[in-house]
């Protein structure tokens, strides 16, 4: 599975709900496949995607889709505990793995060595999880997990391939735009 | 009122109604009494710049959200708020108890304690250092409508000599 393309998939199922993207190729390919007022694109803070998504949540109804990754997540691996802690109902948290830190130079993560981030989420009182091995399995837990209450903690095994351009967004605006689109 | 209630009123008359925060005994003092009050969502943070990532996207989705740390704690949020805050322009106000002051007892505290204020100030994050409970209700309301005016995180610094300190 790549990621662009089913990040294409999955924004035909989420209407026009919120998605947070992780910094980097997530962001920027957020952008290539469908820019829209609803989409919090991230540039640093590494780790904080899921967090600020958890954030969302809390403050609204409706669902809300983290687009996370591995290493990041590994970075920030409280905020598990927390969303666990919290269990918010409408948060939607799913996991790019590519099982390295593509964007340094393709080093290894430690999913690669036997880390299950699906298992971290369970043990941290997070029981609806899956890991998707390609776009059907994705959109079918997707499509679960739009239905029914979660939290939801969905790994997606993916593979990298070329990098699409740098998004041209400016955090600022993204800021602006999501919160003017909820009538804030 | 004593000063946890004043910053307690002044956050509900800013309609800040989301609070994440790691614990800390001094500021126990305020966020003991906003978990017993209805009108705040108190959020248990594992990390600071979690908490600061969490504050972040209440704001996007239209809910005032206020931090509370300690100082050792602000070291590990510093590039949240450089790479997020700042550039997207997120007020969120943060209380930090300033360790490594007048009473401190522990030589780790120290360090931190005395960077935090020059680092706030490098990253151009205003400030105010709350050590009286002198027109505290002021400071406190007037720190927080400057944040949202400004649309950019600010720190409002609790000193020992304001709530008492920790105690060995």
């Amino acid at each position: 599975m790549h990621r662009f393309s089913a990040t294409q998939r999955l924004l035909t199922l989420v209407g026009d709900l919120p998605v947070v993207a992780n910094l980097g190729p997530t962001t920027d390919e957020l952008w290539h496949a469908g820019h829209r007022d609803r989409n919090f694109y991230t540039y640093g803070s590494m780790g904080l995607c899921s967090s600020i998504a958890l954030g969302m949540a809390l403050s609204s109804d409706e669902k809300v889709i983290s687009l996370d990754g591995d290493g990041s997540l590994l970075m920030n691996m409280g905020t598990i505990a927390t969303i666990g802690r919290e269990s918010p109902k409408n948060l939607i948290v799913i996991v790019w793995d590519n099982e390295q830190w593509a964007q340094t130079g393709y080093q290894s993560s430690h999913t690669a060595f036997g880390t299950d981030l699906a298992q971290v989420a369970k043990s941290c009182d997070i029981p609806k999880t899956a890991t998707v091995l390609d776009e059907e399995e994705l959109e079918s837990a997707v499509l679960q997990a739009l239905r029914e209450d979660g939290p939801w903690f969905i790994v997606a095994k993916i593979e990298e391939e070329e990098y699409l351009p740098v998004a041209p967004i400016e955090p600022e605006v993204t800021l602006h735009r999501f919160r003017t689109s909820f009538g804030v | 009122m004593n000063w946890a209630e004043t910053i307690v009123k002044s956050l509900k008359d800013a309609e800040v109604s989301l609070i994440a925060y790691v614990p800390d005994v001094s500021i126990h003092q305020v966020t003991r009494l906003m978990e017993e009050d209805d009108y705040f969502y108190v959020v248990s943070a594992t990390r600071e710049e979690e908490a600061i990532g969490i504050a972040t996207g209440a704001y996007a989705r239209g809910r005032n959200a206020a931090v509370f740390m300690q100082s050792s704690g602000f070291g590990n949020c510093v590039n949240a708020l450089a790479s997020l805050c700042l550039p997207a322009r997120v007020p969120i106000p943060m209380f930090i108890n300033l360790r490594g002051e007048v009473g401190e007892f522990n030589i780790a505290q120290v360090a931190m304690g005395r960077a935090t204020r020059p680092i706030l100030d490098v990253l151009g994050i205003q400030h105010y250092t709350l050590d009286t409970d002198d027109r505290l209700d002021l400071r406190v309301s007037g720190a927080l409508k400057l944040c949202y005016a400004s649309r950019q995180p600010l720190a409002l610094c609790l000193t020992p000599l304001l709530h008492g300190g920790k105690l060995a």
